[in-house]
């Protein structure tokens, strides 16, 4: 979802006009994880599929967050470990640890993740955007936000950034 | 600056591939011919042929000034061919004639570099100029030999010359284009390049179809009028013209045998009956607006007005299988798009990997499963065919750059005036067409400097030094135990090691004391980013940026390059690349649990070692004794920082590799076993990190699905 899209949903729900207001489309589909207690999301065209953990080969000369490689049906596809990658502690893999492959511009990268929870409508009204303060770590990360019940909110990743970000 | 038409960018590729390739067919025949120092009449024919196509095919997509170009290339070919003697002045022919193949070559790369931009037109005035004298002075020297043909030709293709009139076995011939079928002027044209030779006289209106794009309308809505007498078979003419291509109808104006009844059908036909160079003083006019009802089916027959409306359905299926039936013939080539041979080779080797891991599966073990092994025995034999073949497919032999280096040489030959012999060995030898692309430039940069710096300048050195007058380039090829060499020598000056090393002194390029350097590494650092021991910048070389982009071209296909010089005797470069670059063969091996694959072309031998061959500097650093020979250890869990319980040197395995005549030690845990791998690059996401710089090339997947590291010696060395 482009950031245009997201400042109008945004621009949407506060502005004064009930009817734009009460607009709750549906703009897309996300598939959301959990790292720890936080419920992460990832927009679904992004997302190739869903695989078990298995083994990842190293390779040296790298962040520490990128794992190493693995082959996936004669692809040769690199790992990041979002835990890390989000200056979290590493917890050791369970059953439940997953890596979601993602393809962003032809650029391949699988991610782990503690585990997979769902695949839901983003509605228009629940778009939140991230706040203005660029002081937390993991921020930059985060295109937009989406409500749900409770505190239950979901940190929408931005792939573009995530895959494609220069390393000082 | 111009652009590419629009709706003609489907058709570039073709067009680039095919007018490459026939430029390098001419560069070919004419460096034959300049050789025997003689135009035979096929190559004047094959010249002609090619030049002819060229011409089409640019205006067809609308590059003007090539198609102008080549028509006037043609027309003077026109003359040479129709009197071979005509010509005096051999090399000034083909110096003319080169020059058209460049400006050709230049003005298509100017157009390739910005498909879909605009690019810029060249403006090939003067050497079209330079044509038409060179047409013309031939063209004089011809008619001062009688030859009658050499006017009449070239004059129906500009249309200056008056026709002959009268002629009483001449026939007119009405020819309509199928509906939409687009440029009916080039089409036209080609109609009465087919015929041409088959006539002894030939008219044609509208005269300016070659040239004129909008005599396409007039064909339309009039038809094409030709007029001709046969050499020999005029049905055979006809026949010709019904099944040429994208011909509807067409129709017999007058002939010989219906002169006077050519009146008669005229009004009926509302076609003016006049003889045809009428048509051709009045221009557009005559021609009535009445083409269709000159078409109608229900004319009464009249023997002149045969009406040849052969269906459209049959015609095309004439052509359609003569076509087929040439094609069965004599195209046993086709060209596929390199992209599409490279998803081919993907799959194989996807298909290999897949194949080991289903025949090794760990579900099989200790099993007794006779009839899978022989399927599987099977399997495995088809595989490798399969992998042979695609490897073959991509294989292309040499001959292309070694033809490019013919013609450099010959150019150079004249603007050095070195009387030079260039020999060339082994060109049949093919390589895969990845290495055979990058090759051509070190190749040409090597051959260059051969000519320019390696043969002497004056004569009398060479005469003086003992050797024959006449210097000798060779280039040669060879296959060698999975590797191509390449060996680019010149009987020339050689290099002196005394002036390289002053000048590497001067440049601050030594890494160690003077007197330590071999003769070998002091001819090698002319492979040195920024050497250039000439002191004469001049067309050809001695910038300093020629031969460490040689080299580094060479490395980019993991060969090496070797400088061998005798300092009066003359210079060798080898070249030795591998044959493919894809599929190596390599030796794994394990480093903590990893797997690594370092290819067997680089392992000189792998051995145990012995407490009493270890060595330590004073910084520690492990060195180990092998036959009198010191070589420094690189322990892999440290280099690449993998933890291990193997860490005593004496409880792993050392490999000695070698490339580019460096040698280390690498130590391992040890040895799994050989095996044939697929290279793969690193994903792009990682092409952002220091891998490659770290001796690592690149990773394969392996038999049982895991991936290992291939280790890239050359920079693990360095």
């Amino acid at each position: 979802m482009t950031n245009d899209v997201i400042k109008e949903a945004v621009a949407k729900q506060q502005s004064g006009d009930r009817k734009l207001a009460a607009d709750n489309s549906i703009l897309g589909k996300v598939m959301t994880f959990n790292i720890g207690e936080q419920v992460y999301g990832i927009e679904i065209q992004y997302v190739t599929e869903i695989i078990g953990m298995q083994h990842i080969t190293k390779v040296p000369h790298v962040p520490n967050y990128i794992k190493g490689i693995i082959n996936v049906r004669s692809k040769v596809v690199p790992i990041v470990d979002i835990r890390t990658r989000f200056g979290k502690p590493e917890i050791p893999y369970t059953s439940r640890t997953c890596i979601i492959t993602l393809n962003f511009n032809d650029i391949a990268v699988g991610i782990i993740v503690d585990s997979v929870a769902d695949v839901e409508d983003i509605h228009t009204g629940d778009i939140s955007a991230t706040p203005e303060n660029k002081n937390v770590n993991t921020n930059d990360f985060i295109q937009y936000m989406i409500r749900g019940e409770g505190d239950n909110t979901k940190l929408i990743l931005d792939v573009a950034k995530l895959l494609d970000e220069q390393e000082d | 600056m111009a652009k590419i038409e629009p709706g003609m960018e489907a058709m570039l590729d073709m067009y680039f591939f095919e007018t490459n390739s026939l430029l390098e067919q001419l560069d070919e025949i004419l460096l034959r011919t300049e050789q025997a120092n003689a135009f035979e009449s096929d190559d004047i024919k094959e010249i002609f042929r090619i030049m002819h196509t060229i011409k089409g095919s640019s205006a067809m997509m609308g590059f003007d000034n090539l198609s102008v170009l080549a028509h006037k290339a043609e027309d003077m070919f026109f003359v040479i061919r129709e009197n071979p003697d005509v010509i005096t002045d051999v090399s000034f022919v083909y110096d003319l004639v080169f020059q058209v193949s460049d400006s050709y070559k230049a003005q298509i790369e100017a157009i390739q570099n910005n498909i879909g931009g605009e690019y810029e037109q060249m403006d090939f005035d003067e050497l079209t100029d330079k044509l038409i004298k060179a047409r013309d002075k031939l063209n004089s020297e011809a008619s001062g030999e009688a030859a009658p043909a050499a006017d009449a030709a070239p004059a129906a293709s500009s249309g200056s010359a008056p026709a002959p009139a009268g002629g009483s076995d001449k026939v007119s011939v009405r020819v309509f284009f199928e509906d939409g079928c687009q440029m009916e002027n080039l089409r036209a044209f080609l109609l009465i390049n087919t015929i041409r030779e088959e006539c002894s006289f030939l008219e044609f209106f509208p005269e300016d179809v070659e040239t004129n794009a909008e005599s396409s309308k007039e064909i339309v809505e009039h038809g094409f009028l030709i007029t001709f007498s046969a050499n020999d078979d005029r049905d055979y003419i006809l026949k010709q013209i019904e099944t040429a291509l994208n011909v509807q109808s067409y129709e017999v104006v007058s002939g010989n045998d219906a002169a006077p009844a050519a009146a008669a059908a005229a009004p009926k036909a509302e076609i003016p009956p006049e003889p045809v160079q009428e048509l051709k003083t009045e221009k557009p006019a005559p021609a009535p607006k009445a083409p269709a009802k000159a078409q109608p089916t229900n004319q009464p027959t009249d023997q002149s007005i045969e009406k040849a409306q052969a269906a459209v359905a049959v015609a095309n299926a004439n052509a359609a299988a003569q076509q087929a039936g040439g094609n069965a013939q004599k195209q046993s080539l086709i060209s596929v798009n390199l992209a599409k041979l490279d998803a081919l080779h993907d799959i194989v080797g996807e298909i290999i990997t897949t194949e080991s891991m289903v025949i090794s599966n760990p579900d099989l073990e200790g099993l007794e499963l006779e009839s899978f092994n022989k399927a599987a025995r099977d399997l495995r034999k088809l595989t490798s065919e399969l992998q042979d073949t695609v490897m073959s497919i991509r294989m292309v032999p040499l001959a292309g750059v070694f033809q490019k280096m013919n013609r450099i040489v010959r150019d150079m030959r004249k603007k050095l005036n070195k009387d030079v012999e260039f020999v060339m060995e082994g060109e049949d030898t093919e390589v895969d067409k990845s290495i055979v692309d990058s090759l051509q430039d070190p190749i040409m940069h090597l051959v260059r400097n051969c000519m320019d710096h390696g043969i002497e300048d004056d004569v009398n050195d060479r005469i003086y030094a003992g050797k024959p007058e006449k210097g000798t380039l060779t280039l040669s090829a060879q296959n060698a135990s999975g590797e191509v060499i390449i060996t680019i020598s010149d009987d020339g000056v050689g290099i002196d090691p005394d002036k390289i090393m002053a000048k590497a002194k001067r440049m601050n390029l030594l890494t160690k004391p003077e007197s330590e350097y071999t003769e070998k590494e002091i001819q090698n650092m002319i492979l040195l980013p920024g050497f250039s021991t000439n002191e004469q910048v001049t067309e050809f070389s001695g910038r300093g940026v020629g031969m460490d982009v040689v080299k580094a071209n060479v490395e980019k296909c993991n060969g090496t390059i070797i400088v061998d010089s005798k300092k009066g005797v003359g210079t060798n470069f080898i070249i030795k690349i591998p044959l493919t670059l894809a599929i190596i063969d390599g030796m794994e091996i394990t480093v903590g649990g990893l797997v690594f694959t370092v290819p067997i072309s680089t392992i000189r031998e792998s051995f145990k070692v012995e407490p009493d061959q270890i060595l330590r500097d004073t910084g520690g650093n492990e060195m180990i004794m092998i036959r009198g020979v010191c070589y420094p250890i690189l322990r892999m869990h440290e280099k690449f920082g993998i933890e291990t319980e193997v860490t005593d040197l004496m409880d792993g395995i050392l490999l000695l590799v070698e490339t580019d005549n460096k040698s280390i030690c690498i130590f391992a845990d040890r040895l799994i076993g050989e095996q044939q791998v697929v290279v793969k690059p690193f994903p792009k996401y990682l092409s952002r990190y220091d891998i490659k710089s770290e001796g690592l090339s690149g990773c394969t997947i392996m038999g049982d699905g895991s991936i290992s590291l291939i280790i890239d010696t050359n920079t693990l060395i360095g």
